[in-house]
């Protein structure tokens, strides 16, 4: 797929420009990529509008308090500041609440200010518009705000009790969500299995830490009574649609426009108290107000990810096949539920995705979400299945070891094999065919598997801790309206709608709903409008992240913008060549079915009969003499694209470890990843994704977490304090490719932008704990620092020593 | 995260700087590295900031007979180059590879380091390690204050606030003398964990002078003397020093932070302890390693 046929060498022009696949597949580079690396790019933070206003948030200091007092007056007699507002100044909208067709489920209320007690570190309870950011902070200072502190359960194994302070009192209760996934008898078959092994596994709070912070310009239109949102967000339509319902305006005069967006790995994902309120304070004061967070707020405001701890259990019999899963999850979701996902999006996830790839008859997963005094959980990257792929590939490994069979060698007895599919796991979700053992085989053969056992002996007999970690997983990506992103979600995510126009200069303008923030989306959706329309890349302009451009549409998370997004670029465009065979039809006088398109032209196949895409379109818009007039197509068109259900990605992550046996520290040497993501639409992209994704997936292994202490407050305010992989801490990553059976999607495209995250915590884990099997020490917590490194040797040691 | 309002001026001299200091609230403004952050997060809130870096008399590193002196204003970066600093205090070079980053080095200064006093930075423990003195002038004129009495605690120095920090004396080394640096931190760039340096001059196989200094571990740098005296004396080789390094935690009341337990970091100083001196006895002798 990579380099034309070779026949078609020679040939003529026409050839040439109709050789397929021509750019889908290829290594385009990125088209946004001059924009972004010259400055032109244009972040919320550049935009200047006249008249505009500054807002800085007041953030409470407490993680759980009645606000008995508030006194404003000095911030707001300060020069320069135009107003100081609270939550009775928002008593206009709404409350929000994220519903969920879930059977025990608790949505919360959330006011945009808190309004009588706060339930968070960091939640917003006043707000200043000044003249500029600094006098707004400079106000802040002034106010001054008496609490009346209420107690805390500040993890959710206390919060979860009966007798703890209950967050919102209204729901008589912590805990959000309960549910349970069942098939077969995991109990019974538990019980009898011939082997079992277990763990207590844990995963720290993270943060999504976009290097751009969330930003937000509200620009009110007073000539039509409406307002311009212009959102540092990867859901654009989403917050559109709920704004709209919020202010009470309707959809024609309210826009939310994402423009440059550096980065989002869902804490961009989600509705936030500070969009609505600079919306509502604009309108207001009628006067376009700016909020940038800064790192500080970013870390206490943003919505976090995988706080969670996971209770599992695994039995198999003699020859390793597996028999029975159970797992118990308890998710920290946070002081409220998050629109529009609901606190349950991650944890609902975790027990859904434990099984993995693997056969297992038996599973019987349970699920609770408890509300704590620390900011709200949404998605972040992986949600969910970074966890569960951690527990299982533990276990997995937990299992080989206790019968002695090398950790590859289990899997591939377990794996969902080529003649199952489609395989419905446990939890209820359908894997179609996806190469899973394919990628295991080939990932241990590029990565020379045998190799660096042997290697590892080596290093074990010179007394040095060297390990080697396998992760294999599966993820439901591209989803369809049949299923939902979130548990009993009532909003649409399972479709997208493109609209492709060529102009009366012959220009190809190709607009979505979907909001790239880093995906390249604007390349790899123009690879496929240009494929099927018979264009140069190039030449095709994406318009995407504006609510303003589309009729509905989402944004951009879940894995989905390649699998819907290129599905609708692919049915639109074939439904607008077919408009313009038609037209060509006439004007080269040929019949419709002997038209192609290449290169910008249109072609007479077999003749040497053609003309431009620009001529097409003067004589369909201009020259009113050239057709007929029952004959003149508007070269638009607009379909969605549904693709029902979701489709399977896969991969297997290999990373070699070497632990210095007194410092604790950990390096990492291999990194391989072998994944199958159906047909590539971009190679280059591919890669880039699975790299940032592996670099984060390193920082949730063995670097991030965000730690709050018993209190509630934050121990990690500063990315002095909260530690992201930088450049040294990631090592080279290989990337092998797999195209093992392509979807039935239009494309043949699997979602892939959140695989490498989901992948390497279980590598890494699975190697570090490898390396210390002879110390008997296994990894059951992450981020695995040295500190928790050096407590688990010690502790190992000290057991031999009493024992001895 | 932006700063409170304060009034910025830029002195031209040592003197000039001085009597802008006399003011309520003044603070000195060198690589602003550390400052910078300070009062963005409004932890400090200095009324006034007085500039010193169009000070010409605090830069530049120079010979003065048996000492070489490092101006107030030179920064990371430049310490990390300096040949002069290669010749008779490589472990300088060594050590700077582990202060923050590129662009951090490139503003941070020596006297910035000294006077913000972080008990994990390197200059500290390079001042404590190779005896500097650090020299101050305020209105009453100069004085030179001993490494071991300028660390008062985390984030304290014994100078005073209308002084300015103008040099560091460093008196050069018996020639020969070998010297490394180590430290362990989460990420490269971090502030360490637990840093050691040593130095260690050796005769005829014997170890005549040696120093080990620890950082991170303290309220500031602190010297390892019962490991320095133990191995006076003793034969230059691999187990002398394993057989003393648990020595140098003699006394040490590490603290515990979100990064690292008082335990573990503990652990690491024999570990870092036994490091430097096994590579210095190694580089002793050897001129410039
Ligand atoms: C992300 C990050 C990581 C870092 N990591 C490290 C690290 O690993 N190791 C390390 O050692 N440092 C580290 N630093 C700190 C850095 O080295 C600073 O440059 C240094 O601590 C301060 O030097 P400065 O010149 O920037 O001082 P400034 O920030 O300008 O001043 C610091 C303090 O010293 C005072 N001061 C400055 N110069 C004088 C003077 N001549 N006389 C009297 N008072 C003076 C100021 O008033 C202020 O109180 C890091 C900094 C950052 C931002």
């Amino acid at each position: 797929m990579n380099e034309l046929p070779r026949k078609t060498q020679g040939l003529g022009d026409e050839a040439l420009a109709m050789a397929r696949p021509k750019y889908v597949g290829k290594a385009v580079q990125r088209l946004e990529d001059p924009r972004l690396l010259t400055g032109a790019g244009r972040y919320v933070a550049d935009i200047r509008l006249d008249r505009m206003v500054h807002a800085a948030f007041l953030r409470s200091d407490q993680a759980h308090a009645r606000i008995s007092a508030m006194d404003c007056d000095a911030a707001r007699a300060m020069p320069g500041v135009i107003g100081v507002f609270t939550a009775e100044d928002f008593a206009d909208i709404p409350v929000i609440s994220a519903p969920s067709r879930m059977r025990d489920y608790r949505a919360t209320k959330c006011t945009v200010l808190a309004a009588d007690k706060v339930r968070y570190v960091g939640e917003p309870v006043a707000v200043v518009i000044a003249r500029d950011r600094y006098i707004a902070e400079d106000a802040l200072a002034l106010i001054e705000v008496d609490w009346e502190p209420l107690d805390v359960a500040a993890d959710a194994e206390s919060a979860a009790h009966s007798n703890a302070p209950l967050l919102h009192e209204e729901l008589g209760t912590n805990i959000l969500f309960e549910r349970v996934f069942e098939t077969g008898s995991a109990d019974d078959e538990m019980a009898a299995a011939p082997h079992r092994v277990s763990g207590r596994f844990r995963i720290h709070r993270k943060t999504p830490l976009a290097i751009e912070p969330r930003s937000y310009v509200a620009e009110p239109d007073r000539a039509n009574d409406g307002l311009t949102l212009h959102g540092s967000t990867q859901v654009p339509g989403i917050i559109r649609d709920i704004l709209s319902g919020l202010l009470d305006l309707p959809g024609n005069r309210i826009r939310v426009v994402a423009p440059d967006v550096g980065g989002g790995f869902g804490g961009k994902g989600s509705l936030y108290p500070e969009e609505i309120a600079v919306c509502a304070l604009a309108r207001k004061l009628a006067r376009p107000v700016k909020w940038v967070s800064d790192r500080s707020e970013d870390l206490c405001s943003t919505s976090q990810g995988f706080d969670e701890t996971i209770e599992a259990e695994l039995g198999f019999a003699d020859d390793g096949t597996l028999i029975a899963l159970k797992g118990q999850v308890t998710g920290d979701v946070g002081a409220y539920s998050i629109y529009p996902w609901t606190a349950a999006l991650e944890p609902v996830q975790v027990v859904s995705f434990l099984p993995g790839p693997y056969r297992i008859p038996h599973y019987r997963g349970e699920v609770k979400g408890v509300a704590t005094p620390k900011p709200p959980t949404g998605p972040y990257r992986g949600v969910g299945r970074p966890a569960s792929v951690f527990v299982t590939e533990r276990l997995i490994d937990m299992a080989a070891a206790h019968l002695g069979i090398d950790p590859a060698e289990m899997r591939r007895r377990n794996l969902v094999s080529e003649t199952e599919f489609p395989y419905r796991i446990g939890s209820g979700i359908v894997w179609d065919r996806s190469g899973f053992a394919e990628c295991l085989d080939e990932a241990c053969s590029r990565v020379g598997y045998e190799g660096l056992r042997r290697l590892q002996q080596e290093a074990r007999a010179a007394g040095r801790w060297f390990g080697i970690g396998i992760a294999t997983y599966a993820e439901l990506t591209g989803i369809g309206s049949r299923i939902s992103v979130a548990p009993g979600m009532p909003i649409n995510t399972g479709t997208e709608t493109a609209s492709i126009r060529i102009d009366s200069t012959g220009a190809v303008t190709a607009t979505f709903a979907v909001a790239s923030h880093g995906q390249s989306l604007e390349t790899t959706l123009a690879q496929i409008v240009a494929e099927e329309l018979g264009v140069r890349p190039e030449d095709v302009r994406v318009v995407h992240g504006d609510s303003g451009a589309t009729s509905h549409g989402t944004g951009t998370y879940a894995s989905r913008s390649a699998v819907l997004g290129g599905g609708a670029a692919i049915v639109t465009s074939r439904v607008l060549r077919d408009k313009i065979r038609r037209v060509a039809s006439h004007l080269l006088e040929a019949a419709a079915e002997d038209i192609e398109t290449g290169d910008g032209r249109v072609f007479v196949t077999g003749t040497d009969k053609s003309m431009s895409f620009a001529e097409v379109a003067h004589a369909v818009y201009s020259d009113m003499k050239a057709l007929p007039a029952d004959a003149r197509e508007i070269l638009e068109a607009s379909e969605s694209f549904d693709p029902v259900t979701g489709t399977t990605t896969t991969a297997t992550h290999i990373a070699t470890v070497e632990i210095d046996p007194e410092t604790f520290a950990v390096k990492i040497g291999r990194y391989l990843v072998a994944e199958d993501c159906g047909r590539m639409i971009n190679p280059l992209v591919v890669d880039g994704q699975v790299h940032g994704g592996v670099a984060q997936g390193i920082g949730a292994a063995l670097l991030e977490e965000l730690s709050y202490d018993r209190t509630g407050q934050l121990l990690t305010g500063s990315l002095a304090d909260y530690t992201v992989p930088t450049a040294v801490e990631v090592p080279h990553i290989d990337v092998v490719h797999l195209e093992t059976e392509l979807p039935g999607n239009p494309g043949g495209f699997r979602g892939m932008g959140e695989g490498g995250t989901i992948g390497a915590p279980a590598a890494i884990a699975n190697a570090i704990s490898d390396a210390l099997s002879p110390l008997g020490v296994g990894v059951t917590e992450l981020p695995v620092t040295p500190e928790r490194l050096f407590r688990l040797v010690s502790e190992a040691r000290n057991k031999t020593d009493t024992e001895k | 995260m932006k700063p409170a309002p304060f009034e910025y001026v830029r002195a031209a001299s040592v003197r000039e700087a001085i009597a802008l200091l006399d003011h309520d609230d003044a603070k000195i403004i060198a690589g602003g590295q550390s400052l910078v952050p300070m009062m963005n997060f409004r932890l400090a809130q200095p009324e006034r900031i007085v500039d010193i870096n169009a000070i010409a008399e605090l830069s530049g590193i120079r010979e003065d007979g048996s000492d070489i002196v490092i101006g107030s204003l030179v920064r990371h970066a430049e310490a990390m180059r300096s040949p002069l600093l290669a010749r008779h205090f490589p472990v300088i070079a060594e050590a700077m590879h582990h202060v923050a980053h590129l662009a951090i080095r490139n503003r941070g200064t020596i006297g910035g380091s000294l006077v913000h006093a972080d008990p994990s930075a390197e200059w500290p423990l390079l001042v404590a390690l190779l005896d500097g003195e650090i020299v101050a002038e305020g209105p009453d004129g100069c004085r030179t204050v001993k490494a071991d009495e300028f660390f008062v605690a985390p984030l304290v120095t014994e100078i005073d606030e209308t002084e300015i920090l103008v040099a560091v004396r460093f008196p050069k080394p018996a020639p020969g003398a070998g010297m490394a640096f180590d430290e362990v931190a989460r990420r490269a760039g971090d502030f360490a964990v637990a840093s050691a340096g040593a130095l260690v001059s050796v005769e005829d196989g014997v170890m005549r002078e040696v120093r080990v200094a620890l950082g991170g571990v303290g309220d500031g740098p602190v010297r390892a003397t019962a490991v320095e005296e133990e191995l006076t004396g003793r034969v230059a080789d691999k187990v002398s020093i394993s057989d003393t390094v648990e020595l140098a935690c003699e006394g040490l009341e590490p603290e515990t932070d979100i990064h690292a337990s008082a335990e573990y970091r503990l652990s690491l100083v024999p570990v870092l302890v036994r490091r430097v001196l096994e590579r210095a006895v190694l580089r002793a002798g050897a001129g410039a390693a």
